[in-house]
């Protein structure tokens, strides 16, 4: 973790050669993604949290400018409508600082649009499957 | 004067520049650190030594966005196991951009965690072009913020600071594409190869129309 190595050694591939690497390749390529996660801290829990640290190789090294700030350059990364649905307790702070750090990820995630839904741990899979319906309309 | 815990929450701690901002934090606060890494199986331990501390010190990148996974891992651990006396804490956060906002989301993680598990909230400093600037002449910059960092919590005089390279965007852009080519050359990689726009390398496609 934290090698850089797909940035300077295997350019777009990760050296840790797990699930990873069959999962950041399929985000790549998508241009829908749907995020559900638990919510700790204001942030996602450590499953989700996990994958999205594996994902950098879609990313090169090479700084540009977006919206005014610095971001990395993306490699072949398609524009995403993204979907994240968040679940557990969660607090009018957390709330907040959750819709910050979307709004953050899509400027590093390539998310063209996207939609937070907060939820509850007992109406999610109802949640996620209205979500997934008006994907396939 | 009480001993401060300083803990880097580095997904690479013992090769990490959080372990840098660290030393130059121990070297300025005249309170005196004890200083530990995150490792996947001393979470428990770190809970039991907190006990003797009043102040705590995070030192950590950026990830994602966020906190990382490494540092998530252990304030779930300490959630369950938390100490009787709960320190003080305060947050050096680091951020591989330059905008040192980009920090902001991270730092108000941390100050959740606070707020739902009783921890008084100290000071912050939020570094940008935190993965170069040590080994840049704006490193005297970073050290001047990490001595007024140890005297405010010396003094409990608790504050938020920011510090990045004084370089415009473009300058900034620039000067890490120099940064990452040089970081690439030493692993015989060269630019081009690192602007690879192929993820895992050529898609089925090609591999297909690939000539043998
Ligand atoms: C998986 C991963 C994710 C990162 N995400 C971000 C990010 O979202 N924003 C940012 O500015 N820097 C990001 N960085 C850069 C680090 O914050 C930066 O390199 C920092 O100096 C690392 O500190 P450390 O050596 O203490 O771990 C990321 C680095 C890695 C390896």
């Amino acid at each position: 973790m934290g090698c850089f190595g797909c940035w300077t050694k295997t350019p777009g591939k990760c050296v840790i050669r797990d699930d990873a690497v069959n999962v950041y390749p399929k985000i790549a390529k998508s241009d829908g993604v749907m995020h559900v996660s638990r919510i700790k801290y204001g942030g996602y829990d450590t499953v989700m949290k996990t994958m999205l640290e594996r994902a950098i190789p879609v990313q090169q090294a090479f700084i540009r400018i977006l919206h005014g700030e610095t971001h990395h350059v993306q490699r072949e990364v398609l524009p995403k409508k993204a979907v994240i649905i968040a679940y557990g307790e969660i607090s009018d702070e957390e709330r907040d600082v959750f819709q910050r750090l979307v709004a953050r990820n899509a400027r590093n995630m390539n998310f063209e649009q996207y939609r937070v839904i907060f939820t509850s741990e007992s109406q999610l899979d109802e949640t996620v499957q209205r979500e997934v319906a008006k994907w396939k309309k | 004067m009480e001993k401060i815990m300083v803990v880097n929450g580095s997904p690479r701690a013992p090769k990490s520049n959080s372990k840098r901002y660290a030393a130059l934090f121990s070297k300025y606060s005249k309170n005196g650190t004890s200083y530990f890494n995150i490792s996947k199986t001393n979470h428990l331990a770190l809970c039991g030594e907190m006990e003797a501390f009043s102040h705590l010190l995070f030192v950590f990148p950026l990830y994602a966005d966020g906190i990382p996974v490494t540092l998530l891992h252990f304030l779930k651990t300490l959630e369950q196991n938390p100490p009787k006396n709960k320190p003080t804490v305060s947050v050096l956060i680091n951020c591989g951009f330059l905008e040192s906002r980009q920090n902001d989301v991270a730092v108000d993680m941390m100050r959740l965690f606070c707020k739902e598990n009783g921890y008084p909230f100290g000071s912050v400093l939020k570094i940008g072009s935190g993965e170069a600037i040590l080994d840049t002449p704006f490193r005297v910059l970073v050290a001047r913020k990490i001595r007024k960092l140890a005297k405010g919590i010396e003094k409990k005089e608790y504050q938020v600071l920011k510090v990045s390279m004084p370089l415009s965007r473009k300058m900034f852009l620039r000067a890490s594409t120099v940064y990452w080519t040089n970081y690439g050359k030493k692993n015989n990689v060269t630019k081009e190869q690192m602007e690879t726009m192929q993820i895992e390398g050529p898609g089925e496609d090609e591999k297909k129309t690939k000539p043998f």
